[in-house]
C-alpha cells in the first residue's frame, strides 16, 4: 500500500466517522441521564430529511443545519415525553420512533412537494484547508484539510468531555443516570434533566444526519442513515460511555468501512454486499470483544417513581 | 451458562439479563375485564395515530375524509384486495407472535427482519435445487428450511448476549443488516437468476407454490399457519409448565431464581422459538406470494411484527387481529396511493405513533398496577 493510498484511507475514515461521533456523543448525554438512546437512528434521519430539505427550499446550509437540529430535538422531545412522563419502555419507544421518522420523512418528502420525490442536488459543504497546518506532511491532508462538521465533530469531543467530568451540571446529568432517587434527594428533578439530555441528544443526532446528507452525500434518500444511528449505540458502548474513548469506537468503525471501500478498488473476488457488511460485523465483534468489561449507568431504562 | 450468569448478576457488573422492561410485561393472566381493558387501549391509540396522521395528510395538501375512505375502500373493496390484506398479514402474525412472547419475557429481540430475510433465501434454496420432489415434499421441507435459518440467526445475538453479555437489542439490530445483505449476495451470486433486470432468483418449480386456499384468488394456505401458530403459542404460554416459566421470568427475575427457573435457558428457548417463527414468515412469503426469492422482500416485516405484538399487548391470541389489522392498512395504503396521491409510506407513520401510543398507555397501566 502506497503512502497516497494510505492517506486516503485515514481522510476516509475520518469522514466516516464524523456523522457516527455526532450521534455518539448525543447518545451518551441520554444513556448518561438514564435515557437509552435507541431512537438516535430515527433522530438522525430527521436531522438528514430537516437540512436536506431546507437547503434545497432556501438554498442556506446554515439554515439547514439549523433545521437538522430542530428536527431531531422534536423526535426527542416524543422519546423524552413517552419514556419520562408515561414511563414507556425505553427500548422499543425508540424503535417506533425510528419507525415513525422512517414514515415522516418518506411520507413529507413526497407530500410536501406534490406527491413525487424532487430531485436533490444540493451543494455540499466543502473542505475547509487550515493554513499552514494543512500543508505539514501526512497529518497536514488527514487532519487539517476536512470538512466543517468534522472540525466541529471531533473539536465538540473536548466540551462534551469537559461538561460530563468537570461540571456540576454534568455530575447531576450522570447522577440521574445511576441513582435518579438519591439526585432527586439532594434537590434535582430528574424528569426535567431527562427530558432535557435526550432533547440534546436530539440537537447531536439531527447534526449527524446533517453531515450525512449536507456533507457526504448532498441529498436525501429513505432511510438513508441505513444503522448508522445502530453503529454508534456499538461505539458507545465500545467507549464504554467516554467521550474520548467512544472517538476511538466511531474512528475504528469508520476505518473498517474505509478500507472496505478501498478493498473494492483492489479487484479482490470479494462481492460488494460482504462489504458492506463489514462495518455492522466488526461492531458486533467489537462488542463480543468487550464483552462484561461494558458498565451501563445504573439507572438506565428505569422510570424515576416520586414517593 | 447459567451458572456464570448468575454469577454476573451477583457482581452486578453489567445490566441484568433482562431489561428493565416492566412497562413492556403484561399481567399474568388474560382476565375478561383486562382483555376489555386492553382492547380499549389498542382502540384509542389507532384512532389518536389516524388523527395525528390526518395532520399530515392534510399538511401535504390532500383531504384526509377522502384518503381514509379510499383506504377503507382499498382494504375491503373486492375478494382481490382481501386475499391480498390476508397474504400480507400473515407473515406478520408468524414473526409477531414470537416477537409477543420474547418481550413477556422480557427479551427485546428486535431481529425479526434478518430473520425472516434468512428463513426466505433457506426456503428458496431447498425450492430451488429439490425440483425432483413432489409437493407434498418440498414445500415442508422448504418450510423447515426456513424456520430453522431463522432459529439459528437469532441463535448468534443470544449467544452473545449469554456469553458475551452484549444486549440484545444491539445484536439483532445489527444481524438485520447483515441478514438482508446476505439476501443480496445470494441473489449476486449462486442463486441470482442469470440476465433479469432486477435482483431475483428463477421461478420456483410449480410443485414448491404454496397451494391456493380459495381457487381463484392468489389468497395461500399461509394463513392457517399463522393461525396454527397464533393458537400453539396461546395455549402454549397460558397452559404449559413452559409458558408458566416464561411468564416467570417475564415478572420477576429473583422469583424465577427462586423457583429453579434458569432465565438463560427460556431467553435462548424464546429467542430460537421467535427466530424459527420469523423464517417460517420469510419462508411463506417467497412460497406464496413471490415465487422466487427477490431483493428486499423482507423490508420493514421484522419491526412490522414488534408494531403488532405491542398492539396485542403482548398477548398471543391479540396477534392475529393486530397483524390483520396491519395487513389491511397496508393493502389500503397501497390503493390510497393510486387513487389519491397520498404517499403509502404513511403506513410507518401510523404504525410508529400506534406503538409509541400503545407504550404511553401500558406505562400508565403499569403505574397503576404499582400504586
Amino acid at each position: 500500500m502506497n503512502y497516497a493510498v494510505l492517506i486516503e484511507l485515514l481522510s476516509a475514515s475520518i469522514r466516516i466517522a464524523t456523522p457516527l461521533l455526532l450521534v455518539a456523543l448525543g447518545g451518551v448525554i441520554s444513556e448518561l441521564g438514564g435515557t437509552f438512546a435507541v431512537g438516535v437512528e430515527g433522530m438522525m434521519l430527521m436531522g438528514a430529511f430537516g437540512g436536506a430539505v431546507t437547503a434545497l427550499v432556501t438554498q442556506n446550509l446554515v439554515l439547514g443545519l439549523l433545521a437538522s437540529c430542530i428536527c431531531g430535538v422534536l423526535l426527542g422531545a416524543v422519546i423524552g415525553v413517552a419514556t419520562v412522563k408515561f414511563r414507556a419502555d425505553h427500548m422499543v419507544t425508540g424503535l417506533a420512533a425510528n419507525i415513525l421518522a422512517l414514515g415522516l420523512t418518506s411520507f413529507l418528502l413526497r407530500g410536501l412537494f406534490g406527491g413525487k420525490a424532487p430531485v436533490m442536488v444540493l451543494p455540499t459543504i466543502g473542505a475547509i484547508h487550515i493554513p499552514w497546518l494543512s500543508e505539514l506532511p501526512v497529518v497536514g491532508p488527514i487532519l487539517f484539510g476536512e470538512p466543517l462538521m468534522t472540525y466541529l465533530a471531533f473539536l465538540l469531543v473536548i466540551p462534551v468531555h469537559w461538561f460530563l467530568r468537570h461540571t456540576q451540571a454534568g455530575l447531576t446529568l450522570r447522577a440521574v443516570g445511576e441513582n435518579p432517587e438519591a439526585a432527586f434527594s439532594v434537590g434535582a428533578n430528574p424528569h426535567l434533566i431527562r427530558m432535557i439530555s435526550v432533547m440534546v441528544c436530539g440537537v447531536f443526532a439531527g447534526l449527524g444526519g446533517a453531515t450525512l446528507s449536507l456533507q457526504e452525500l448532498g441529498t436525501f434518500t429513505d432511510g438513508m442513515t441505513n444503522g448508522r444511528g445502530f453503529l454508534a449505540l456499538a461505539a458507545i458502548i465500545v467507549g464504554r460511555w467516554m467521550p474520548f474513548r467512544l472517538m476511538w469506537g466511531c474512528l475504528l468503525i469508520g476505518a473498517a468501512s474505509a478500507l472496505a471501500l478501498n478493498i473494492q478498488g483492489w479487484g479482490l473476488p470479494v462481492s460488494s454486499y460482504v462489504i458492506q457488511m463489514t462495518p455492522y460485523l466488526i461492531a458486533l465483534a467489537v462488542l463480543c470483544g468487550i464483552g462484561r468489561k461494558a458498565r451501563m449507568p445504573a439507572a438506565i431504562g428505569k422510570a424515576f417513581i416520586r414517593n | 451458562m447459567s451458572a456464570s450468569l448468575g454469577e454476573e448478576e451477583q457482581q452486578g457488573r453489567t445490566a441484568p439479563l433482562n431489561p428493565p422492561a416492566d412497562s413492556v410485561t403484561g399481567p399474568d393472566s388474560p382476565h375478561a375485564s383486562d382483555v376489555l381493558r386492553r382492547l380499549g387501549l389498542a382502540i384509542l391509540a389507532i384512532t389518536l395515530s389516524f388523527v395525528v396522521s390526518a395532520i399530515f395528510i392534510g399538511l401535504s395538501g390532500k383531504n384526509p375524509a377522502l384518503a381514509y375512505w379510499s383506504l377503507v375502500r382499498g382494504a375491503f373493496g373486492s375478494i382481490d384486495s382481501i386475499a391480498f390484506a390476508l397474504n400480507k398479514s400473515t407473515p406478520y402474525v408468524l414473526a409477531g407472535v414470537g416477537v409477543a412472547l420474547c418481550f413477556r419475557a422480557r427479551v427485546i429481540n428486535i431481529g425479526g427482519e434478518g430473520q425472516i430475510a434468512v428463513g426466505g433465501i433457506a426456503a428458496s434454496w431447498v425450492a430451488l435445487s429439490g425440483s425432483g420432489l413432489p409437493g407434498f415434499l418440498l414445500i415442508p421441507l422448504a418450510i423447515l428450511a426456513g424456520s430453522f435459518a431463522g432459529a439459528a440467526w437469532a441463535a448468534i445475538p443470544a449467544a452473545m448476549r449469554l456469553t458475551r453479555g452484549v444486549h440484545e437489542v444491539l445484536g439483532t439490530l445489527l444481524m438485520n443488516f447483515v441478514g438482508v445483505l446476505l439476501v443480496s449476495e445470494a441473489l449476486h451470486g449462486p442463486m441470482g437468476e442469470v440476465g433479469a433486470g432486477f435482483p431475483q432468483s428463477p421461478l420456483f418449480p410449480e410443485q414448491a407454490w404454496l397451494p391456493a386456499l380459495i381457487p381463484g384468488t392468489d389468497l395461500h394456505i399461509g394463513i392457517i399457519l399463522a393461525v396454527i401458530a397464533v393458537i400453539v403459542c396461546h395455549f402454549g404460554f397460558w397452559h404449559t409448565p413452559w409458558g408458566f416459566r416464561l411468564r416467570l421470568i417475564g415478572s420477576t427475575e429473583t422469583a424465577a431464581a427462586y423457583a429453579g427457573v434458569s432465565t438463560a435457558r427460556g431467553f435462548a428457548g424464546v429467542m430460537l422459538l421467535a427466530g424459527a417463527l420469523a423464517g417460517v414468515a420469510g419462508a411463506v412469503e417467497v412460497l406464496g406470494v413471490h415465487y422466487r426469492l427477490i431483493q428486499g422482500f423482507s423490508q420493514g416485516f421484522g419491526f412490522n411484527a414488534v408494531a403488532i405484538a405491542l398492539l396485542a399487548s403482548l398477548n398471543p391470541a391479540a396477534v392475529l387481529p393486530a397483524g390483520l389489522f396491519f395487513g389491511f392498512l397496508e393493502a389500503g395504503a397501497l390503493a390510497m396511493q393510486r387513487e389519491i396521491g397520498v404517499p403509502s409510506s404513511l403506513i410507518y407513520v401510523i404504525q410508529g405513533l400506534t406503538m409509541i401510543f400503545v407504550l404511553c398507555a401500558l406505562g400508565i397501566s403499569w403505574r397503576r398496577q404499582r400504586v
